[in-house]
């Protein structure tokens, strides 16, 4: 078990040594962003910028940048950003926490809601209801999620105007308490949150209801109801404790995918979140902020992979490695 | 003579399945779906009321009247646009998943067949593809390339989706390369290429031909968020693309400041639509590939 762990772990953190090698010479194959924004500002003096250059290691060859890069990575010395003017770090600690809670409260509420309509339209399997729950899942996933929030924006937004247009909070405003804060953030997040929770749900309950089916199968369950147990008792208890295993894998998975959510959500509502970040560091060839905002996501990603393993192994029994 | 058995052979399957496929609603309804845009893609140019590439009125006009959607910022028929749209949005969606179905394929199948350091290395990629975030990575090739052009979305689309096929096509392999008629085959002296093409790949053929569907939409749908966020060919608008334009050239404020619900709706509703047909169609095609499904029903 623990040889397992281990050797899952290292085997991980060689994935990540890869990725991060790629990313620096991807990174590096673009253009130059210190010739871009600051040898171009004629207010800067050539000197300064001779300086900066040579601040962040970019008069050094490109093997010896490169270990550096490595290095500094795990230190958690990201570099400068040339666009936001400031240490990568600071630009990424400001903008983590928006996404954050964007993906964990989406994560969270659609997985109990996936677990919840999967094992209900599994236990109902061909009646009408599954049916119809089946069919609207089906189309769910046929939607680009991005078009969703488009089309939530100009309804509830513009239409109905029950929802503000875009950010995170009020401008302008002074909170009398928390309350009113936390209240203005969830009034701005509803749209986005909704978006992200109606993809997911409709992508898992399929997938909750194929597991929920395979369980309901086994001789366990018909021993259940056999002994007389309440049909939620059977369901709840017996099937979907089982049923839930896969599902934990999935949601780790899921982490990537939800870096897509979030870039495509966060230009939609136009909200301040890591998402955003990535991109503008992509399309500006800022390479220090690309380098620290790929380093926070597949770190991120890979440790939910990692964890997934972990509570696999603790939850299922019948797995021994 | 062999040649005509195998003829008749295929023929007798093909009835077959087709056979099968009538008999499922839902993918005569996907089909139908599918087929529909594909005719709007072939005929575009005969269907659509002007060119969607020039100018012909003043911009953001409101639908109804001569331009069915009203026209975009640049004074162009949204309607065209979105009939043109077609044959971007399916010809990359559909060379992206023989892309990758040619990619994946072949990993599978030689990781799967050879074993050893080839399958640790080519799996070990695989798992990096699958781990990633697909669209930053897909931006990143973008931006390296320098240019957004069809190629260039062929490339990155194919890039990140390679991935999940082969881990399936691997999977597969592993159990057929035990089997007893590989095994006869290796016994007669063939050559391990020749035993992966001719032994292994036709048998991997029902799995790889119902996923290349579902590649079909995941390419469509990546394109259309990859087009949205700008990384789309500006000379070959897909429906990703009109959604970019209408988020950032007046979608939202129009004319007077009015939202345009007639640019913003409809594209979105046409990929939802051809990926749901895909989809159904997939999903029929699965029941034919894959026998257990149909009993299950």
């Amino acid at each position: 078990m623990k040889a397992y762990l281990v050797k899952r772990a290292l085997s991980l953190f060689i994935t990540f040594l890869v990725v991060m090698s790629a990313i620096f010479f991807l990174a590096r194959s673009g253009a130059d962003p210190f010739a871009e924004f600051i040898e171009s500002d004629p207010r800067i003096p050539p000197e300064a910028v001779e300086r900066l250059r040579h601040r962040f290691g970019l008069d050094k060859p490109l093997w010896q940048q490169y270990l550096d890069f490595m290095v500094s990575m795990f230190q958690g010395e990201f570099g400068y950003s040339v666009t936001f003017r400031r240490p990568v770090f600071d630009v990424i600690m400001v903008r983590l926490p928006w996404t954050l809670m964007l993906l964990t409260t989406s994560i969270v509420i659609s997985t109990i809601g996936a677990v919840f309509l999967g094992a209900y339209a599994a236990w109902n399997r061909g009646k009408k209801i599954d049916l119809i729950g089946t069919n609207i899942s089906l189309f769910v996933r046929a939607l680009p999620h991005f078009w969703l929030g488009m089309v939530f924006l100009l309804v509830f937004g513009y239409y109905y105007r029950l929802f503000p247009l875009y950010g995170v909070k009020t401008s302008g405003i002074e909170y009398a308490n928390v309350f009113e804060q936390v209240k203005d953030l969830l009034w701005h997040l509803t749209l986005p949150l909704a978006t992200l929770i109606i993809r997911q749900i409709g992508m898992y309950t399929l997938y909750m209801r194929g597991e929920t089916l395979e369980v309901l199968g086994e001789d366990f369950i018909t021993t259940a109801k056999a002994k007389g147990l309440s049909d939620r008792t059977v369901l709840f208890r017996h099937a979907v404790r089982t049923s839930l295993l896969p599902m934990v894998t999935v949601t780790a998975l899921r982490f990537g995918f939800m870096v897509n959510g979030a870039i495509l959500t966060e230009t939609v509502f136009s909200l301040p979140g890591t998402g955003r970040l990535i991109y503008q560091a992509i399309t500006s060839g800022d390479f220090f902020l690309l380098q620290g905002a790929f380093f926070i996501t597949s770190i991120t990603v890979l440790i939910a992979n990692l964890v997934a393993d972990i509570l696999y192994s603790h939850l299922d029994p019948r797995v021994r490695y | 003579m062999a040649l005509k058995r195998r003829l008749t052979d295929w023929r007798n399957r093909l009835v077959s399945s087709a056979f099968i496929f009538r008999h499922n609603r839902a993918g005569v309804i996907g089909l139908v779906i599918v087929l529909f845009f594909i005719s709007m893609a072939i005929f575009a140019p005969f269907i659509a009321p002007f060119n969607p590439y020039e100018r012909i009125d003043r911009s953001l006009l409101p639908p109804g009247g001569v331009y069915l959607l009203g026209t975009n910022d640049m004074g162009q028929d949204i309607f065209s646009e979105l009939i043109w749209g077609a044959r971007v949005s399916l010809s990359i969606g559909f060379t992206v998943a023989l892309v990758v179905m040619f990619i994946g394929t072949t990993v599978g199948v030689v990781a799967g067949y050879t074993g050893g350091l080839v399958d640790e290395v080519l799996m070990r990629f695989a798992d990096i593809i699958l781990v990633l975030p697909s669209i930053p990575l897909m931006i990143l090739i973008a931006a390296i390339m320098g240019r957004h052009n069809f190629y260039v979305m062929i490339l990155a689309l194919s890039v990140v989706g390679w991935g999940g096929l082969a881990r399936m096509v691997r999977a597969v392999t592993l159990s057929l390369k035990e089997r007893t008629f590989v095994e006869a085959a290796r016994a007669l002296g063939a050559s391990g290429g020749h035993i992966m093409a001719k032994h292994i790949l036709p048998n991997t053929a029902p799995l790889i031909l119902s996923s290349v569907i579902y590649q079909a939409v995941g390419a469509m749908m990546a394109e259309a968020g990859l087009a949205f966020l700008g990384l789309g060919d500006p000379t070959a608008k897909s429906w990703g693309m009109m959604l970019h334009y209408a988020q950032t050239a007046g979608g939202w404020w129009g004319a007077n400041g009015n939202p345009m619900w007639n640019w913003i709706i409809p594209p979105g509703l046409c990929i939802a639509l051809v990926v749901l047909g895909l989809m159904l169609v997939g999903q029929a095609v699965e029941e034919i590939v894959n026998p257990r499904l149909r009993r299950r029903r």
